[in-house]
């Protein structure tokens, strides 16, 4: 911690830094207008290019450079104490690191520590592989070592929220939606009622959910306990217990995620022109019908963005984590994990490597999701194309 | 002749009755549905909201109360008070007037930066044809997959080159450089179905671009200007990963961070769930204020793009 300089002098060096920039990025745009217009440019397209050129400066500065400069980092070690990163023997080793996995057999009476031995090549320290499980094959013990397990726990635990509470979230924003779409008093109402856990900070959410889920006096076990006593099992202990941290982080995540999608479905819906309904009503179609060919295509632009959203929301889950501790091994989420490795254990190029992995991952799942919408996403725009 | 129109209208009633009964049932039924599940899901939405407000009024032995009183007697108000008292006796110097002007301080300068930014980088998507105008577009619209993840090292590395670490300026300065793609994308949607005579006369009225867009442009978009404003203010304010990154001094934590400080200052036994309570109330307050206020742009900003896209 450094000391206080005081309110005054916090504020002041960067407002002036603030103005600075400013007028900076005036300049620079009026040079560039007047560059591109004496090249021969005409006036509209020099504006156009002026205009965006904010975007495309914050671009290649704090988006470009740092994913290349990233980028190199995931193949050196890097302390965050140190002045500059160091290569690395193995450049690949950041990567093989969090990876890397293997199955041996595990004697009896052997200790898996022992058997399971080290990383082998190039690398800069020792790398043990520690037990990530173990299972039975015949009457032989094979055990699964991994160089960073808690990596490969993270993932998979941020993957299994992630499948769960997309799905969940959007069903039921699609069902409050339609519920608020059935010509009910109040909609303005509800709609706000609704959407009150989205407005929250997540860090106050999350602080109310660590509370109301406290083994000893929360709510919910407080609420539970007639359940508890007929069952004569002790109070569940939610974010502390680690098959149920799961659980937990997605009934928080619930409560939060009817909001967004809520009011983005029912606009959509308020959108869906009546007489569609009324031509589906004289060919017979019933309400589900209805429902399946006439609701769910319209909607699907609108549930193809929250789905979106969505997914990558919950794959980069951070600011609820850090207000609810959990244990490293069980209960963290990746994007958390990520963040540990580098700004609380200083591994800056390991946290790259894992932060590409990260990156890749969710850049792969999305074009997938974009790739099946041309299947499901309904255009009505595309169809007319279509049609003429 | 009475009797006659009597027994015909009988005929009537009994003619007519059973369907329109039927209908006012199954609409009565129908209704009845709804508003039990409404009502449900705003249980569901109210308890824990109105638990946290419940708890935020509590002595600390009225905590563990069994079972758990909804309106505590007595009613504790100082927690409000008392709660950043504790703070600042953890961390002298932070007070709540230093912790609500750090807040302020970054909130109001990024989301500024960051609404200006927008609009301009937005008009010259919207108005100006340009060669490699939609490349650039996409590019925009792709950096939302971009997880922060992948720039926080990076960006941290490049801030301590430049000796700006715990300063204010990683958190405010580059949202001149319209750092959130999502209102680019929501400013231009709506540049879009703005007709094009307003700009043709304002130019055949002798106005530059610039004049333009200050005078008439943004006026026209003020509903999606104000979308942005309420949505940039609600995200900087809970913004935490930023400052928990880049501010090291703690009597320059904003809101959010002070309140994470706080928490691990305090051990595990003991969470002060009511001094907790009272300080998610109170950063949740502002926002909640300026949702019902701005009701109607908080909506508009998060549907523009989901449904006119």
């Amino acid at each position: 911690m450094s000391a206080d300089p005081g309110a005054f002098n916090t504020y002041y060096p960067t407002f002036l830094r603030y103005i600075a920039v400013a007028i900076g990025l005036g300049l620079l745009m009026y040079g560039v207008y007047r560059l591109l217009r004496r090249a021969g440019a005409k006036h509209e397209p020099a504006t156009g290019f002026t205009l965006v050129l904010p975007w495309i400066v914050g671009f290649l500065i704090f988006t470009v450079f740092p994913i290349g400069l990233s980028f190199y980092l995931s193949f050196t070690e890097y302390n965050i104490l140190w002045d500059e990163p160091r290569p690395l023997e193995d450049p690949l080793f950041n990567y093989k690191r969090a990876l890397s996995i293997k199955v041996v057999e595990l004697p009896e009476g052997e200790r898996p520590l022992q058997v399971l031995g080290t990383m082998e090549g190039p690398t800069p320290e020792t790398v043990r592989y520690r037990e990530l499980d173990r299972f039975r094959l015949g009457d032989k013990t094979y055990v699964i070592g991994a160089t960073d397990g808690n990596f490969l726990k993270a993932i998979w635990l941020t993957l299994r929220y992630a499948v769960l509470n997309v799905p969940l979230g959007m069903l039921g924003a699609l069902a409050v939606a339609l519920l608020l779409n059935q010509n009910i008093k109040g909609v303005g109402f509800w709609r706000t009622l609704y959407y009150l856990p989205a407005v929250l900070p997540a860090a106050a959410v999350a602080l109310l959910w660590f509370w109301l889920f406290a083994p000893n006096s929360g709510l919910i076990n407080w609420f539970l306990s007639p359940l508890y006593k007929l069952l004569d099992i002790p109070p569940a202990g939610w974010f502390t217990d680690k098959n149920l941290v799961l659980p937990s982080f997605i009934i928080m995540g619930m409560w939060g995620v009817f909001g967004a999608n809520t009011v983005i479905l029912l606009a959509g819906l308020k959108n869906i022109p009546k007489d569609l309904y009324e031509a589906a009503s004289i060919d017979g179609a019933g309400t589900w019908k209805k429902f399946r060919h006439v609701t769910i295509p319209m909607l699907s632009p609108a549930l193809f963005y929250n789905l979106v959203t969505n997914m990558i929301a919950s794959l980069t889950i951070f600011t609820q984590q850090a207000f609810i501790p959990t244990d490293r091994q069980d209960g963290w989420f990746v994007n958390w994990f990520i963040y540990n490795e580098a700004f609380n254990f200083g591994r800056m190029g390991y946290a790259s490597a894992l932060g590409w992995m990260l990156a890749v991952m969710i850049i792969l799942l999305t074009l997938l999701v974009f790739r099946s919408s041309a299947a499901w996403v309904f255009y009505e725009g595309a169809r007319q194309e279509g049609g003429a | 002749m009475a009797t006659d129109t009597q027994s015909l209208r009988t005929v009537e009633t009994v003619h007519e009755d059973p369907y329109a009964a039927r209908a006012r049932l199954t609409e009565a039924v129908r209704k009845v549905v709804i508003y039990f599940f409404l009502l449900i899901g705003a249980a569901i939405i109210l308890i824990p909201f109105l638990w946290m407000v419940s708890t935020s009024l509590k002595t600390e032995s009225q905590l563990f109360r069994y079972p758990p009183e909804w309106i505590p007697d007595p009613i504790q108000f100082n927690n409000y008070i008392d709660a950043w008292r504790q703070l600042s006796s953890i961390a002298p110097g932070l007070t709540f007037a230093r912790i609500i002007g750090n807040t302020l301080f970054i909130t109001v300068l990024a989301m500024f930066a960051e609404m200006f930014s927008a609009a301009i980088v937005a008009y010259g998507f919207a108005r100006f044809r340009w060669k490699g105008r939609d490349l650039v577009f996409f590019i925009v619209l792709s950096t939302m997959m971009i997880p922060g993840t992948l720039t926080r090292v990076p960006g941290f590395l490049i801030w301590r080159e430049l000796g700006l670490l715990n300063t204010y300026d990683p958190l405010t300065v580059p949202a001149w450089f319209a750092w959130g793609p999502a209102y680019i994308f929501l400013l231009r949607q709506f540049f879009l179905t703005i007709p094009r005579d307003m700009e043709d006369a304002a130019t055949v009225d002798g106005a530059n671009t610039v004049q333009t867009f200050f005078y008439v442009m943004l006026p026209l978009v003020k509903p999606a200007f104000l979308a942005i404003g309420v949505l940039s203010f609600q995200g900087n304010w809970n913004n935490f990963e930023g400052p928990l990154i880049y501010l090291n001094t703690t009597q320059m934590f904003p809101l959010v961070l002070s309140i994470s400080f706080f928490q691990q200052s305090l051990s595990l036994e003991a969470p002060k769930w009511h001094y907790m309570m009272a300080m998610a109330t109170m950063m949740a307050a502002p926002i909640l204020a300026l949702f019902f206020f701005a009701q109607r742009y908080f909506i508009e900003g998060l549907t523009v793009g989901a449904v006119k896209g």
